[in-house]
């Protein structure tokens, strides 16, 4: 069996899911519409921030719709029974898992990047239309490339827990929970919270932390994702569906 | 049929419901989780004479921190008591769903969507004052009760704020389930807005109005420190709320009534 | 004429030898053994809850037995590089996710073999669905999705027919196409298994049969060998299974 063949009929899978071109579509338009919101309560002539400075600020945003999105590849093959039907098809496990991680991951790289990009572009468009200028600097492509690089990992954190986990709700709840009241909670109590999956990784955005640089930031929240990956992994190989 | 015992059959779905008991005890969990790592923090400003720089060394407060971790449990409850009606049944067990056999059992539509209503009210007020009895217990087993700042009759006033609140939001995001047969979409809205990364709190910036959405209208009934400015006081924002929930109810209610299950 | 016609040796034998299941403290399947052969209707008869689908998913790789082994041409499902061009699986049902097309779920299928999408064409016409490909199956009755499910078992053109319950939710005009369908199969020198717990049916179809009951397989043979000295199938099954909890499973 061709492994491009595999990961072509996961894409397959995920292109023909509705729900999958639905929360792309809603995140990417929610990337635009927060970032147009964020520019036109703080712009007007002398706005202190960049294009770059105000895409970034939809970042913690967004990332839900990149939660549902990464969930969505594993947790659907449960819902009616298909695992079987992928298990009869591709009986070999490992070479499944990997075909799909890498289908997942190309749906939440993809979807990541339009959505920053079309925040910048919504951002950079709200100003352009209110005639102010915005300021330069700030950080400029090498932050927005960060904000893509962590929207994209927390998608595949999310792939990695649904995999495990195998039921939607659970992950939503728990990743959300965790990601939006547990770390900043956390945060307020102990500075190792900085070691937290995401709060690390928005250091590949905000480099604000004194221990972590952007690139040790994104590399934890990588460690995190394959931690639970594998994890994912020995329970899918080894157990009964 | 006797009403009596269509609620005590939505009752008893609930409490036997794991995804019920899943929330319920990752809520209660979670919020003993922050309050031990808040109480531990606490004290140990205390110890070092360092308490201002901690904020409040109040046990109750310390515990209290951890309400939006309740508020999130009582979004799965209203979440999750309609949405097990509409999981449907693997094909090969005849592709079914539960609301056919709840409502061949009960036709009376809005009596059945008023149970099950009911059922999260008492959910919800039941786990929500029981969680934050038990997390104050903690704290002050671990803070000390000399550090408390909050007095009795306010912790009291606090403690129905917020269960106050969690029932309502219980409530919207089961008349939003009712309305969309699908828990995703009121479970990611409404914790979001729980939390920082609230949509309701970014309206705010481009209209005063969003101050009448139903969160942030009941904001207040978390007494408290105010962190953001402008918006309705306590009494008011919790009718504004409440009206809110009322309307999602009945637009619930109505459109259930009329359309196929 | 199909690919495999005319070849011999064990390729087409399926083995399932000694298996045991344990669920908990339960034991599903208790030294289960039987084989089917090529060129035969196999059925796989029993009570609800025998242990005829854990069994099959068993030898489809997709549950893990404690003990023994299911073997197909004398290897494992999941050691076959191809496996739906060698055995073609219904299992319960659709086994589609309810917002995918009919088209969409036999193309993903098709597209881990390189399949081309000229045969999910054929296949939808040959079993009757090829009016109905765009539709959700989530909208699809229990047969049309019994359909879908024999539609992707056939889509590799595999010698061995492995179908659980083929005939659930079938209106009479189906369940005749089925039987055509097996028993050409089988002619052809195809291997067929067929589990099932309506015995008119299989009396029908089959020619060598396993009963089953309460995980443990009471007789196996041809179709003359097991109801000799009872009469007929259906009186043959309850002496065989009789008092064996089948209702209320």
């Amino acid at each position: 069996m061709r492994v491009g063949n595999v990961i072509l009929a996961e894409l397959d899978k995920l292109r023909t899911l509705p729900a999958v071109l639905l929360t792309a579509v809603a995140t990417v338009g929610a990337a635009a519409g927060i970032a147009a919101a964020f520019a036109a309560g703080d712009g007007g002539p002398g706005a202190a921030e960049s294009v770059t400075d105000v895409t970034l600020r939809m970042v913690p945003y967004v990332q839900a719709g990149l939660v549902l999105l990464g969930s969505l590849p594993a947790a659907h093959e449960y819902a009616d029974g298909q695992i079987r039907a992928t298990l009869t098809a591709v009986p070999e496990r490992g070479l499944l898992v990997a075909a799909k991680s890498v289908a997942a991951a190309t749906a939440v790289t993809l979807t990541a990047a339009a959505a920053t990009g079309a925040g910048a572009a919504a951002a950079a468009l709200t100003w352009w239309r209110a005639g102010a200028p915005p300021a330069a600097g700030g950080g400029g492509g090498g932050a927005l490339l960060g904000a893509t690089a962590y929207l994209a990992l927390i998608g595949l954190l999310s792939y990695a827990v649904a995999l495990l986990v195998r039921h939607l709700i659970p992950v939503l709840v728990g990743v959300l929970s965790l990601v939006l009241i547990g770390s900043p909670l956390l945060a307020a109590v102990t500075a190792h919270a900085r070691w937290l999956p995401d709060r690390a990784g928005s250091q590949l955005y905000a480099p604000t932390d004194p221990v972590l640089t952007a690139a040790t930031g994104g590399l934890v929240l990588l460690v995190w994702t394959v931690a639970v990956g594998v994890g994912a992994w020995v329970r899918f190989v080894r157990a009964d569906p | 049929m006797r009403y009596g015992r269509i609620l005590a059959g939505e009752l008893h779905k609930a409490a036997t419901l794991p995804a019920v008991w899943g929330g319920v005890a990752g809520a209660l969990l979670g919020a003993l989780a922050v309050t031990l790592l808040n109480s531990v923090a606490a004290r140990a400003a205390l110890e070092n004479g360092r308490a201002e720089a901690w904020g409040s060394t109040s046990p109750f407060e310390n515990a209290y921190a951890a309400m939006p971790l309740t508020v999130v449990g009582a979004v799965v409850l209203g979440v999750v008591v309609i949405s097990s009606e509409y999981t449907a049944n693997r094909a090969d067990a005849g592709g079914g769903r539960q609301i056919a056999t709840t409502l061949t059992v009960t036709p009376y539509r809005i009596q059945v969507l008023a149970a099950k209503a009911i059922t999260v009210v008492v959910g919800v007020m039941v786990i929500a004052p029981a969680t934050l009895l038990v997390t104050v217990g903690l704290a002050r087993l671990v803070i000390g009760g000399g550090a408390e700042t909050v007095s009795v009759t306010a912790a009291v006033t606090r403690c129905l704020g917020g269960t106050l609140y969690a029932t309502l939001t219980g409530l919207i995001a089961f008349a939003v389930t009712v309305l969309t047969r699908s828990g995703i979409l009121p479970l990611l809205v409404l914790i979001m807005n729980s939390t920082l990364v609230s949509g309701s709190l970014l309206l705010t910036k481009l209209t005063p109005l969003a101050h009448w959405l139903p969160d942030l209208a009941g904001r207040r009934l978390f007494g408290g420190l105010d962190t953001v400015d402008g918006g309705l006081a306590p009494l008011p924002g919790a009718i504004v709320m409440s009206g809110w929930t009322l309307a999602l109810l009945v637009i619930a209610g109505a459109v259930f009534s009329r359309r196929d299950a | 004429m199909p690919r495999w016609w005319g070849r011999t040796g064990i390729v087409g034998v399926l083995l399932i030898d000694q298996v045991v299941k344990r669920r908990g403290s339960r034991t599903v399947l208790d030294r289960v053994t039987f084989a089917a052969r090529p060129g035969r209707v196999t059925a796989f008869l029993g009570p609800n809850g025998a242990g005829k689908s854990s069994t099959l998913r068993i030898l489809l790789g997709i549950d893990r037995a404690d003990q023994g082994r299911a073997l197909i041409g004398g290897r494992p499902y999941r050691s076959l590089r191809e496996p739906l061009r060698t055995v073609g699986a219904m299992l319960d049902g659709v086994g589609a996710h309810r917002s995918r097309t009919a088209w969409s779920h036999l193309a993903w299928i098709a597209r881990t073999h390189g399949i081309p999408r000229r045969r999910v064409r054929e296949v939808l016409e040959q079993v009757g669905l090829a009016g109905h490909a765009g539709v959700r199956v989530g909208r699809y009755s229990l047969g049309m999705g019994q359909r879908l499910g024999l539609a992707a078992a056939l889509l590799g053109e595999p010698e061995v027919l492995v179908l659980d319950e083929p005939v659930n939710g079938l209106d009479p005009e189906g369940i005749r196409w089925i039987r055509r369908l097996v028993r050409d199969h089988a002619d052809a020198g195809g291997t067929v298994l067929l589990s099932s717990h309506l015995i008119g049916e299989v009396a029908g179809v089959a020619d060598d049969l396993v009963i089953i009951a309460n995980g443990r397989v009471v007789r196996t043979g041809t179709l003359a060998e097991v109801t000799a000295g009872h009469g007929d199938l259906e009186e043959t099954f309850f002496a065989l299974t009789g008092g064996a909890p089948g209702v209320g499973r």
